[in-house]
């Protein structure tokens, strides 16, 4: 375990003291104050003092759709969660969550895991290719330890990137959400719409969810980022691959839709929000299988990985 | 001596595809010794390096290490190896030190901070040691290379042509302080080399590896005996009567003639009076070489030329 920590802190050195690494957390960084700025000076803002009659509208326009279309699959749940949220804020004065407050911005802030992803993909991409393309992985495997636990440590390693970088995310959503647009509005709750009624959350706990749903996404491709450069040695491989499949997958699989096959698709699954609010890719797809396949993915990259690293020549 | 050999290589033998790298290469190596592996270019000292060291699998036969396989008890086998696997590739954007550092935490004893400074004195690298490895001259990553080799003091060396890139005074610090670890402290040193000279003046005893076989095995003070036989080429007109002439006078030496010229093998003294009979007998002498060219002509040379390269 000892030796575990150590291999974990010489990754960590190697990653950090490459300059590249500060770039990419530099840029996170300084993408989201771009946002805020943007946000704070250039947007407009969407609701005025009388949110309670453009509510109204809207649920009177909802309730109209819902007699002309006809309810299929999920369709008709969804505009009822709309109308029920809008007159719970309408009977209880809770104001919608504009853009330009602590946090609407935070919400919006959320959207930038897929920055993280895409960095924690370069960083998977390198952390395996680049001991091969430097040629530092014959020294580093002539120690007395397996190759499993330095493929271990190296994992750990770019899911605790991940990690960090979400964490700062998060952190410096909240820093320039204070500065910009003040505390106003922090007592509002999320409105979550459960079993047919509507809920208050705690609007930390749901913005910490919209991080976690969307890990699961940075987590599955940085696992496939970090099998291809174990497996191929090949860095802009692994992140060419992954950054494609990471774009078009999810269009991909809509534009399959209508296969029943499709719900076996890794980015079918990606997205867990699907079955929070709305209606699931295929019919009858459930969360529980969502996660079956996710795990079955996971474990056939790691898998992959571990054992072509284990048995592979180091002959370069 | 221990008589204990810490390196046992039995039958080892490596294919890559359909070529057969290493051929059923076994050998043994003791502790306070410095090995020598001799061979030219592509003879396959790195592969039979990278083989006792772990990174590429056997195809037939066993290494053993310190009594363990390397295939089978990869930790125990590799824990008291330290190594250079051709160039010292170290990471560039990180200081000398910072990448000693980075090694020394991968053993399961721990390595003092005053080990890590006693080893960067050993190399003499105390006052570059905090610059990043980018800066440094192939010499320098050399001297690093030994450093991280050294750290956690094995009680094997493995070595692939450790005194490229070093300057002489360099190769004389190496080769001096490689004799005095191995004799001094027990350590066995197994070093590669292409060159001769260098590996006559560093070994105790040298493995000639050619085409991955292992050809032979000597102490190194037998073939500095068997140096004073040079092969030499002689330019004559006519070559048939040179021939004649020279198998008639040495009957006990082997003597042929390729390429429109003789070769033969004969003591450096002896080339004065070769050459005066020739010219009594009156042919034309164009040249007289003893070969001392690349590493297979001297290996020729050391050998008697009885084996065909
Ligand atoms: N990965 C490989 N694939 C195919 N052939 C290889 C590989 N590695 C080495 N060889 C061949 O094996 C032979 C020995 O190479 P090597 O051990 O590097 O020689 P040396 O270190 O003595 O110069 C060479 O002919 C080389 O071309
Ligand atoms: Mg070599």
């Amino acid at each position: 375990m000892f030796n575990m920590l150590n291999l974990i802190r010489n990754e960590h050195m190697k990653l950090f003291k490459q300059f590249s690494t500060w770039v990419m957390v530099g840029l996170l960084v300084l993408v989201l104050l771009i946002v805020g700025i943007a946000t704070k000076y250039l947007a407009d803002s969407q609701t005025s003092e009388n949110w309670k009659m453009q509510l109204q509208a809207e649920n009177q326009q909802l309730t109209e759709q819902k007699e002309q279309v006809p309810d299929i699959g999920k369709s008709h749940d969804v505009l009822e969660e709309r109308i029920a949220i809008n007159q719970y804020r309408i009977d209880h004065d809770i104001p919608p969550i504009e853009n330009k407050t602590l946090w609407g911005f935070m919400n919006s802030a959320t959207n930038l895991t897929s920055l993280v992803t895409l960095f924690t993909i370069v960083i998977a991409a390198g952390i395996v290719a680049g001991e091969f393309s430097w040629g530092t992985i014959k020294l580093l495997l002539i120690r007395p330890v397996s190759r499993s636990k330095i493929l271990l440590s190296k994992f750990m390693t770019t899911l605790l990137f991940a990690l960090y970088n979400l964490f700062i995310l998060f952190i410096s959503s909240f820093i320039f959400g204070a500065i910009f647009f003040g505390f106003e509005g922090k007592e509002l709750p999320y409105l979550a719409f459960v079993d047919g009624e509507v809920v208050e959350r705690n609007m930390i706990t749901h913005i910490l969810t919209l991080y976690g749903l969307n890990s699961v996404d940075l987590i599955m491709m940085v696992t496939f980022a970090f099998m291809i450069s174990t497996v191929f040695r090949n860095r802009s491989l692994a992140v060419g691959l992954s950054i494609f499949l990471m774009f078009t997958g999810q269009q991909v699989v809509m534009l399959l839709s209508e296969y029943e096959w499709v719900k076996y698709i890794l980015f079918a699954n990606t997205n867990l929000s699907q079955y929070m609010n709305g209606q699931p890719l295929v019919e009858g797809m459930t969360m529980t299988f969502s996660i079956t396949v996710l795990l079955v993915y996971f474990i056939l990259f790691v898998t992959m990985s571990w054992t072509i690293f284990q048995r592979r020549d180091v002959a370069n | 001596m221990e008589r204990n050999p810490i390196v046992q290589m039995k039958n080892v033998t490596k294919k890559i595809g359909p070529k057969t790298i290493i051929d059923d290469l076994t050998l043994d190596i003791y502790r306070g010794e410095v090995f020598g592996f001799l061979g030219p270019n592509g003879a396959g000292k790195t592969t039979t390096i990278r083989l006792m060291a772990g990174l590429i699998e056997l195809t037939d036969g066993d290494i053993l290490i310190n009594g363990h396989s390397i295939q089978k008890n990869f930790e125990k086998a590799i824990a008291h190896v330290g190594g250079i696997i051709e160039n010292p590739e170290m990471y560039k954007f990180m200081s000398g030190y910072d990448n000693l550092v980075h090694y020394a935490r991968m053993f399961p004893e721990k390595i003092s901070q005053e080990r890590i400074d006693e080893v960067v004195r050993l190399v003499g690298m105390e006052k570059r040691i905090h610059e990043k490895v980018k800066s440094y001259s192939l010499g320098m990553r050399q001297r690093l290379g030994l450093a991280q080799a050294l750290l956690h003091s094995p009680s094997l060396l493995i070595l692939d042509e450790p005194t490229n890139g070093l300057d002489p005074a360099g190769i004389r610090e190496v080769r001096n302080y490689l004799r005095n670890i191995a004799h001094e402290q027990n350590i066995a040193v197994f070093v590669s080399s292409h060159l001769l000279s260098e590996i006559q003046l560093m070994c105790d005893r040298v493995g000639i590896i050619q085409n991955g076989k292992l050809i032979s095995v000597e102490s190194v003070s037998n073939l500095v005996e068997n140096r004073e036989y040079v092969a030499v080429r002689i330019e004559t007109e006519p070559v048939q009567k040179t021939y004649e002439l020279l198998k008639q006078s040495y009957p006990d030496k082997k003597v042929t003639i390729t390429d429109q010229a003789i070769q033969m093998e004969a003591k450096r003294e002896d080339l004065p009076d070769i050459n005066k009979l020739l010219v009594t007998n009156g042919i034309a002498v164009y040249e007289i070489m003893s070969n001392k060219g690349t590493l297979e002509e001297k290996f020729l040379e050391m050998t008697g030329g009885n084996i065909d390269v």
